[in-house]
């Protein structure tokens, strides 16, 4: 199914999916989203404030993702910066956080897979590996 | 003399664990392992991307690293091995 873009006519949240949410996250207004074009929507996301994140910031922002989930950030604290250096440098060269331990496909949608953080959990190093690990060792599960 | 190659990244772990180990291989066997760096190196991500074919199926279906390929039979294998497995895979090219 093909991804669409959406906007919230009363707050302007940008919303990137198949359907449209039923209840604004951040408005909370219930039925609030008008289908609207890629462009118009980048328009929208890359008008506003510039939100990028420093390392340290990303750093925080996985720390905040891992702490509802069953797996952490890796405590080799030496291991997370080399691979946060990697994505940096992949996003500085090539737009986006591409994984460091893998390579581009060049395919739009399949390089979507190897954005960091991927849908690790999927993978073989990780799901019903005992101590399982994200395909860089980023992520560890929780023991 | 088989070709072998070593896809790796400058910022991949494993890679960097796996580098030592070749260094051992090449000193113990005199073999050569033509390593190619991929993140920064755009011809080096092209000369891998040519063999996906043969990478893939052996890399959870993407193109992984640190990746290893016989560049003649693409006998391939991704991922931190012991030193005994990575020799046990260069000798029988
Ligand atoms: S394998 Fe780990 S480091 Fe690589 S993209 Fe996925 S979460 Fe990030």
């Amino acid at each position: 199914m093909e991804k669409r873009h959406w906007r919230c006519f009363v707050c302007n949240d940008i919303h990137h999916g198949v359907a449209p949410p039923g209840l604004c996250p951040t408005c909370k207004v219930p039925n609030a989203y008008v289908e609207v074009s890629a462009a118009e929507a980048r328009r929208i996301v890359g008008g506003g404030a510039d939100t990028s994140l420093a390392p340290d910031e990303f750093r925080t922002a996985l720390e905040r993702f891992a702490a509802g989930n069953e797996f952490r950030l890796n405590p080799d604290r030496e291991r997370v910066d080399l691979l946060l250096r990697g994505v940096f440098e992949n996003e500085r060269r090539y737009g986006l956080k591409f994984c460091p331990c893998r390579v581009r496909t060049k395919d739009w949608e399949e390089d979507l897979r190897i954005v960091c953080p991927c849908n690790f959990t999927v993978h073989e190093t990780y799901q019903g590996a005992p101590g399982g690990a994200c395909w860089c060792g980023l992520f560890v599960r929780r023991t | 003399m088989a070709k072998l190659l070593m896809f790796h990244g400058q910022e991949c772990p494993h890679c960097r664990k796996m580098m030592p180990r070749v260094e051992r291989l090449e000193a113990e066997t005199g073999l050569r392992v033509d390593r190619r760096e991929v993140w920064h190196d755009e011809a080096n991500q092209d000369l891998m991307r040519g063999y996906k074919d043969a990478l893939k199926p052996k890399c959870g279906g993407q193109l992984r690293v640190p990746a290893f390929l016989n560049a003649e039979t693409h006998d391939a294998f991704c991922g931190e091995v012991e030193y005994e497995t990575l020799k046990d895979w260069a000798l029988r090219q």
